[in-house]
């Protein structure tokens, strides 16, 4: 059986004095739903998610409302968000994950992805990063495996 | 054996007060210790529990767990921002009151928790700074929520201590100074933020075009779900001449509630604040061990030396001493430890003018610094995760002149009402 490191990992990670813009980029390009942030020696320190980039990009308040059918889109007081994401650097606002290890077993991946409720994990063997292991990237691997057994 | 017990909690109080360590763990490990070293016994330390707090606080969260969804809060607070009509004194005075009417029948928590995001999102559409609103809302809160028997944690341990007090003793002798003092504050509050306050009157009139009722409209089961919710309310009114606990009441208006919600009953019990019932839990234990070990009554006795046994200065000392207390630590902890001292200084004969000291003395000094009270730490957490910190000494500017004039109100009531 496979471990993570023989798994199609993505390399999607992005240096954290890059810039908002940069990283969302990196995102996009990347397919993954989230990438890892690496410090100068290429050490992972962080992960920004599709998640942390709706909440960054959106009023912070709106994590803690249930009801906003009455709010509308107020496009300058949005722009003026934007703007200011935008000049931040990623480092600001990475946060800390937990990480897997490259000779970590699928179901314990399957496990911890479940648990944390990431959609992505980065993987690492010793403070190396390998890639970020995605939810579907996981299951892909599962069901072509089936597939061709 | 009587200074350990005292070390214990005094040690766990100033770790609560640091916010070294969740309050509740901090709360465990003190009554696990003086379960353990032997101040008092496993039995004594279960028989210590006031369960009838602990039902009427679990009650009360089901019930505002299942009527938030229905988005009621969210359309009093747009709609009385719609009434004020861009006028920055009636927009803080609207949200005041609201907040502090809230804060009456709910926990004061709980109504900040509900009014304070939507308190951004306006502000946001209004273009102007939220802290000034969420300021005067906290100060509502602590405020109105002296009003009533279930407003205030300090409230909800007097109340379910003294069977002799009902809802109704509570609403007579408190509401009227607690509207009061709500009245002066958000007027003080309201001409001191004023200036920093202009509303553009095209943006007030973008809000006055929004729709209130538009979450009312889109959830379930809204009318049966209120209608219980005021049949709850009319409950607490009547528990004592029906010889029925509020702790009942509380307990079966959310049994009702879980029937009539649209809320699966997993959701709504996922929303109960297990970590505050578990706190509340730990620090009766200990300060079942200060009864035990007489410091209590050690307590009780010098206060009545200082003040002479006179009924009029014990209940300005137990005011003021109150709410720096609760200034100081936690009103909580602070009103669960009083409650054995002011049973002790009554003696036999029931004195309710030293409990209505004791609730306006904890429930007040709640407003004086950031830490004194669950509603001021949480809701200056959300305005610092909505970007827009206030520091301790900004808090403190506010809170303790506020707190400093609810006293000299409160004072002044005792004296001509009550004693």
């Amino acid at each position: 059986m496979p471990r993570l490191r023989d798994l199609p990992l993505v390399d999607a990670s992005v240096r954290a004095d890059a810039s908002v813009h940069e990283a969302v980029s990196a995102l996009f390009a990347s397919r993954s739903p989230a990438i890892a942030v690496l410090d100068a020696e290429g050490h992972p320190v962080g992960v920004f998610a599709e998640r942390d980039l709706l909440q960054a990009v959106f009023p912070g308040y709106l994590a803690e409302m249930r009801h906003t059918s009455f709010l509308p889109d107020d496009s300058a007081a949005l722009d003026e968000l934007a703007r200011q994401v935008r000049s931040r650097s990623i480092g600001e606002l990475a946060r800390t994950s937990e990480v897997l290890r490259g000779d970590d077993s699928q179901v314990h991946a399957a496990e911890r992805l479940m648990h944390t409720g990431e959609d992505a994990l980065p993987v690492v063997d010793g403070e190396r990063f390998l890639g970020m292991l995605s939810v579907a990237a996981l299951c892909q691997a599962r069901l072509d495996r089936a597939q061709e057994e | 054996m009587e200074l350990l017990a005292l070390a214990i909690f005094l040690v766990a109080l100033a770790l609560i007060a640091l916010d070294w360590g969740h309050r509740t763990s901090v709360a465990f490990a003190g009554a696990a210790l003086m379960v353990v070293l032997g101040v008092l016994d496993q039995e004594h330390a279960i028989e210590s529990v006031d369960w009838a707090t602990i039902g009427l606080l679990a009650g009360m969260m089901v019930i505002v767990a299942l009527v938030e969804p229905t988005g009621i809060f969210t359309y009093l607070a747009l709609r009385v921002t719609q009434v004020s009509r861009g006028r920055p004194v009636a927009l803080m005075l609207l949200l005041a009151g609201v907040t502090g009417v809230l804060s009456a029948f709910l926990d004061n928590l709980t109504a900040i928790l509900l009014v304070v995001p939507i308190t951004l999102a306006i502000a946001d559409m209004l273009r102007i700074t939220p802290i000034p609103l969420v300021l005067v809302q906290v100060l509502a809160s602590n405020i109105g929520g002296t009003a009533t028997l279930i407003g205030d944690p300090p409230n909800i341990l007097i109340g379910t201590h003294r069977e002799e007090l009902s809802f109704t003793d509570f609403i007579v002798n408190l509401a009227p100074v607690s509207l009061f003092t709500l009245v002066v504050v958000s007027v003080l509050l309201a001409l001191v933020f004023r200036r920093g306050m202009q509303i553009d009157p095209e943006r007030a009139r973008a809000v006055e075009q929004l729709d209130p009722a538009a979450d009312l409209r889109q959830a379930k089961h809204v009318k049966r779900t209120l209608a219980v919710l005021g049949g709850t309310i009319v409950a607490f009114f009547l528990h004592a001449p029906l010889h029925v606990e509020p702790a009942v009441v509380a307990l079966s208006g959310a049994t009702v509630m879980l029937f009539a919600a649209a809320d699966e009953v997993e959701n709504a019990l996922e929303r109960v604040e297990w970590a505050t019932l578990f706190f509340f839990i730990g620090l009766f234990v200990m300060v079942g061990g200060l009864v035990e070990q007489g410091v209590i009554d050690d307590v009780a006795t010098w206060l009545s030396d200082i003040t002479g046994d006179s009924s009029t200065k014990e209940s300005l000392v137990i005011l003021w001493g109150s709410a720096a207390g609760s200034a100081l630590v936690d009103n909580i902890p602070f009103t669960t430890a009083m409650l054995p001292v002011v049973d002790a200084i009554q003696g036999s004969e029931f004195d309710e003018g030293l409990w209505w000291a004791l609730a306006l003395g904890a429930c007040f000094g709640g407003n004086a610094t950031l830490i004194a009270a669950a509603a001021n730490v949480a809701a200056t957490g959300v305005l610092k995760r909505a970007g827009h910190p206030v520091s301790f000494g900004r808090f403190l500017a506010i809170g303790l002149p506020v707190t400093l004039l609810s006293l000299m109100i409160s004072t002044a009531y005792l004296l001509l009402f009550q004693l």
